[in-house]
């Protein structure tokens, strides 16, 4: 009877084995925030149909509740998440003869300061988000 | 003392189902390790409470990883493999600018949490610059929701 020698087969399978066992790294689930990025037209100056809201963003420490929030122009102070996210909520227009100021697509800018930790600044833009806004840019540190 | 049993038989394993599963966890850990990319520099990514992020489409993309410092520093930057020193931002826009050339058309950016926003905003405005109009995909942690 013709039989195959399985010793050297399963030899060669084990190693493999613990080849790929060792050598896999689990990619870390990461999810994102889609931004476009809009040419800069130099020299030209464009106007604006709406004048944009600036959230001025500062980090005074390294946790989430030493992130500060003002808003530029005559608007109530908003100090937190929490505040800006209610601020958006109810000033938010949406629909014909809504009583709100701002529209799905009006311009929001979120401006960091220099040294605003990057996890900060997204805790801004992931408020924006959420409250269903559609046109935010990243502006230039303040 | 009389022996109990035939003392010509033998006990063999039966391989069988145990090269299946070995064959099986082979190829689960070939197909596993080749969807790992290569791109991305770990770093601990910010995680917002109640994030409204989602999956990036898997479309052709250049990965611009910010490698951090203490204090909110970058290291330097590595794009699509490439490392090049924290201010070099002609040589990442020539890099970007390439990969645009030849059909990506998302640009992944990724900060540590504690990255200050100049050096985000330095890489923004670096890819602003190209004159394309890609679309940027920041980047945060999928794993605390």
């Amino acid at each position: 009877m013709i039989g195959l020698n399985l010793t050297s087969m399963i030899d060669v399978v084990f190693l493999l084995l613990i080849y790929f066992m060792v050598a896999t790294e689990f990619k870390t689930a990461e999810e994102s925030f889609p931004m476009d990025v809009p040419m800069r037209n130099h020299g030209q100056i464009i106007t604006l149909d709406h004048e944009p809201l600036v959230i001025l963003v500062e980090s005074a420490g390294m946790g989430m509740e030493d992130l500060r929030i003002r808003l530029e122009g005559p608007w109530d102070p908003v100090g937190t998440l929490d505040a800006l996210s209610s601020f958006l909520r109810s000033n938010k227009a949406s629909g014909f003869g809504s009583s709100g100021l701002f529209a799905e697509s009006h311009p929001i800018f979120i401006k960091p300061t220099n040294n605003t930790r990057w996890e900060h600044a997204i805790a801004a833009y992931n408020i924006v988000v959420n409250e269903n806004y559609t046109n935010i840019t990243l502006d230039e540190p303040s | 003392m009389a022996r109990l049993g035939n003392p010509t038989s033998s006990i063999n394993a039966n391989m069988t189902p145990m090269i299946d599963v070995t064959f099986l966890l082979i190829v689960f850990f070939v197909v596993v390790s080749q969807i790992v990319d290569r791109d991305v520099v770990p770093m601990d990514l910010p995680s917002p409470n109640h994030a409204s992020s989602g999956m990036p489409e898997s479309l052709e993309h250049v990965t611009v990883n910010l490698v951090p410092l203490d204090g909110g520093e970058i290291a330097g930057i590595v794009v699509s493999g490439h490392a090049i020193a924290a201010d070099a931002m002609d040589e990442l826009a020539a890099i970007v600018n390439t990969r645009l050339q030849g059909g990506a058309t998302d640009i992944h950016i990724r900060a540590d949490r504690a990255t200050k926003y100049s050096h985000v905003h330095n890489v923004i405005e670096a890819i602003r610059e190209i004159g394309m109009t890609p679309r940027l995909q920041l980047v945060v942690s999928g794993d605390e929701r």
